[in-house]
């Protein structure tokens, strides 16, 4: 009786410690090339944004102007005002996130930091439908003209 | 009394060999589970794996010198399209039937969005750029991968040339190997 129970107990526990792994497998962030062009797409964009010279900023010129507190030549428009809304035009354009599309949501974060290992400060977060475990990301960091950290996160959320 | 206990021994023995028998089930249903899991999990890396070469022949393609933008607009980006270069190629397509080897290929302006309401407007050298579809090669397909690119024009602007760049699919067709 002694014996049937001990086997009792450690299929029991084999049986909880696979269960236990299986669940607690790291939730995997898969870098791909659909959402890496998506940044990389962006980071092109022509915006309306002017500089003294007329000729308009890319989004990613338009991140550093924002970040200088810069207004833009023509009409003096505020560049974070235009930067936000030019993000999320994008991407509301760009990822159909309405129920029953693979797409679920969106997330396009810009974090700024001094170094290469010093801690980043979040500078923008865009985001659109539902935030879920299963995502797809892509990166892009870069140096704007004062030497500070610039880097891109979207993810695509399933 | 011997009688007793060689009754009660077999019954141990018994005993022992069906719980052999059940742990050795059970065991074998979980390996099975696992087996199981570890199958569906193969089949979805092949899927994944194939979508994935898909994608990677429609950013080579998007980077490649007939489509890419080079330093024409700056320093050399990646995923960005040459829009001029693609309406010449388009004109010029007859020379690039099978050079590519795919079956179709359309670039689909997004960003600025037309009117929702509005159909599509193929792209031709009378309405360019006011046109959001450009079919560079046109032909059935079984199925089709698409990603995001920069698509680039210059344009005149009081006497001077400005860089206009958008956002746009690149769609290529493929046709399943037999």
């Amino acid at each position: 009786m002694v014996g049937f129970a001990l086997i009792l107990i450690l299929v029991a526990v084999i049986f909880i410690v696979f269960i236990s792994v299986y669940i607690k497998r790291p939730v995997e962030r898969v870098t791909d090339y659909e959402v890496n062009s998506f940044v990389q797409a962006v980071l092109q964009y022509t915006t309306q944004c002017q500089e003294e010279s007329l000729d308009n900023l890319s989004v990613q010129k338009l991140i550093s102007q924002c970040q200088d507190r810069n207004p833009c030549y023509y009409k003096e428009m505020d560049p974070c005002i235009m930067l936000n809304s030019t993000i999320k035009e994008i991407a509301k354009e760009s990822w159909n996130v309405k129920p029953g599309s693979p797409i679920k949501g969106y997330s396009f974060i810009i974090n700024t930091s001094e170094g290469n290992n010093l801690p980043q400060k979040m500078f923008l977060n865009i985001t659109g439908g539902v935030v879920t475990n299963n995502y797809r990301t892509g990166f892009q960091p870069f140096g704007n003209p004062n030497g500070e950290n610039i880097i891109i996160l979207f993810n695509a959320y399933s | 009394m011997v009688i007793i206990n060689k009754k009660s021994g077999q019954m141990k023995i018994q005993q022992m060999s069906f719980m052999i028998i059940a742990v050795f089930l059970f065991l074998a249903m979980v390996g099975m589970m696992v087996v199981t899991i570890k199958m569906s999990d193969l089949k979805n890396s092949a899927t994944a794996l194939e979508e994935q070469n898909a994608m990677l022949l429609v950013t080579k393609l998007a980077n490649s010198p007939e489509f890419s933008c080079g330093d024409v607009y700056g320093t050399a980006k990646t995923d960005c399209i040459d829009e001029d270069k693609v309406m010449t190629l388009k004109a010029n397509i007859d020379r690039y039937s099978n050079f590519w080897g795919v079956s179709s290929i359309e670039i689909l302006r997004i960003y600025p969005p037309k009117n929702p309401l509005a159909k599509d407007i193929e792209c031709t050298s009378t309405n360019y750029p006011k046109c959001n579809l450009i079919t560079v090669m046109s032909g059935s397909s079984d199925f089709d991968k698409s990603n995001y690119v920069a698509l680039c024009r210059k344009e005149r602007y009081n006497d001077e040339f400005v860089n206009t760049c958008e956002i746009a699919r690149l769609i290529v067709g493929y046709k399943k190997v037999q």
